[in-house]
């Protein structure tokens, strides 16, 4: 491990930093720790903490690089926040107690498995979302396997997009010799050979990142009789390069989607009801949080700055963000518009033949849950009993420990 | 002075989109004229042909709609400059 400080060429103005410092563990997997560091309001230099042998002028090179085509080419907008939860938290850090509880297990980088209390939480927060989602005209409720072909995300531009999120999955290509062989080295060494993935070529398939893709794959090519709602709930995964040793930011989680397909005020229409009932929701939490225009982490991308600016200057997207301390927040939820970008890459029509416009909402289950204890704590005997009447005694499942 | 800049303006919607018919009230995004991308070049062919900077709350997606919205934001610019 080694301390290095790395000057910008150009000062990144202070309202970039969260842009430059949603990057920075992108850059190069040799970066482990970073702080900005701030003079006369801009960013002038980004110290760091690097592995291995990592060069240090290469680090340097491709930080510059990134600074220069997706960062300083942004239009920063002022925050805007649109509504604002009328609860004043306290907050704890409820992941030693669950650990030391058994009621969570570290099973790698950004995976945690979950028992009671939480679970019947996660599970009554998803009941509540399903509920909200079926009350919107036209809905349905679907379940979808885990993995979403390949192709799906290929037909939108999803890897030119978000190349750092993409999880593929892969086996051993079907043919004896290559069975053969691979069991010949995996038995005269011991251990999966180096150039595993020389022998596994297919990418038929990947992970989803969410939940909505497998909707849109669902119906293209088709013509919609009359304007719908699909809900859905399953695992999402996006690799986010770092995690806390916490529920903050997980790897592998899970999603309560709806998506709308429609006309455009169809769409938005949804998306606004979905926003006022999750409020709601919040407040009968006894939740602090609030909701604000934000964007998509599109990286690697010289359309990068203006799918940024046109999203946060047109509202297309806002994410519902909930403290789980006195100084962070993490998001919740997002609500989206896509005009027809969806409609047009999926072949999706509406009763008219024209492509048919989408929204969505995505729920992080549980980081939703997780924010929840980080406000009321991991014991249910602290919770609001606006939740603990409606669940039940969670704790009652422990009895049979 | 006024009408000089929206024919500027104009022209440069007219050379992106594919229709030859355009009013300067038209909105052009929900006409469906142009994708939304399209903002970010609108942005910077302002600030480029009218040498003014469009910045913070200028940003707002409502000054973009229509030729006769972007000609009111060039006209409050450059008389402010």
């Amino acid at each position: 491990m080694r301390a290095l400080r790395v000057p910008l060429a150009q000062p990144v103005p202070g309202d970039l930093a969260p842009e430059l410092a949603k990057r920075l563990f992108f850059v190069s997997s040799a970066i482990t720790e970073f702080d900005l560091v701030a003079e006369g309001g801009d960013i002038s230099a980004v110290d760091l903490v690097i592995s291995g042998d990592a060069e240090e002028s290469a680090i340097a090179v491709k930080i510059g690089k990134v600074v220069a085509a997706e960062v300083l080419t942004q239009r920063p907008l002022p925050p805007k926040q649109v509504w604002r939860c009328p609860v004043e938290a306290t907050f704890v850090d409820p992941f030693p107690e669950l650990l030391a509880g058994d009621a969570a297990f570290v099973a790698g980088e950004g995976q945690v498995g979950f028992g009671e209390p939480l679970l019947s939480l996660v599970d009554y927060l998803d009941a509540r979302l399903l509920a909200i989602a079926l009350e919107l005209p036209g809905s349905r409720e679907f379940r979808y396997p885990t993995l979403l072909p390949t192709s799906v995300l290929d037909r939108f531009g999803y890897f030119g997009s978000f190349p750092q999120f993409a999880m593929f999955v892969t086996r051993l290509h079907n043919d004896i010799d290559v069975y053969n062989g691979f069991v010949d080295r995996y038995r005269d060494g011991g251990r999966l050979p180096d150039d595993l993935f020389a022998q596994c070529e297919d990418k038929t398939y990947c992970l989803p990142p969410t939940m909505c893709y497998h909707t849109y794959h669902q119906y293209t090519g088709r013509r919609l009789p009359s304007e719908m709602v699909v809900t859905s709930r399953g695992k999402s995964f996006r690799y986010e390069s770092r995690y806390h040793t916490s529920m903050e930011r997980l790897w592998d989680f899970t999603i309560r989607e709806i998506v709308f397909l429609g006309g455009e005020d169809f769409a938005t229409g949804c998306r606004n009801a979905v926003m006022a009932r999750a409020y709601a929701l919040l407040e009968e939490l006894e939740l602090a949080g609030h909701c604000e225009v934000a964007n998509d982490h599109f990286f690697g991308n010289a359309d990068t700055a203006g799918k940024i600016l046109s999203q946060r200057m047109m509202e297309l997207k806002f994410e519902l963000r909930v403290p789980v301390a006195a100084d962070r927040d993490i998001a919740v939820g997002s609500f989206n518009l896509h005009g027809q970008f969806f409609g047009e890459s999926f072949d999706i029509t509406g009763p008219a033949g024209g492509p048919t416009a989408s929204g969505c909402v995505g729920f992080g289950l549980e980081r939703l849950a997780y924010a929840f204890l980080c406000q009321h704590g991991a014991d249910p005997a602290g919770w609001p009993t606006a939740v603990t009447d409606r669940i039940g005694d969670p704790g009652a499942a422990r009895s049979h420990h | 002075m006024g009408a000089d800049s929206k024919a500027r303006i104009r022209e440069f919607v007219l050379d992106n989109i594919t229709e030859t018919e355009l009013a300067d009230d038209d909105d052009i995004f929900e006409r469906g004229l142009v994708r939304s991308m399209f903002v970010m070049q609108l942005v910077v062919f302002v600030e480029q042909e009218f040498g003014v900077q469009v910045t913070g709350d200028d940003l707002r997606f409502d000054h973009f709609r229509s030729v006769d919205r972007v000609d009111e934001l060039v006209t409050r610019k450059l008389a402010a400059v």
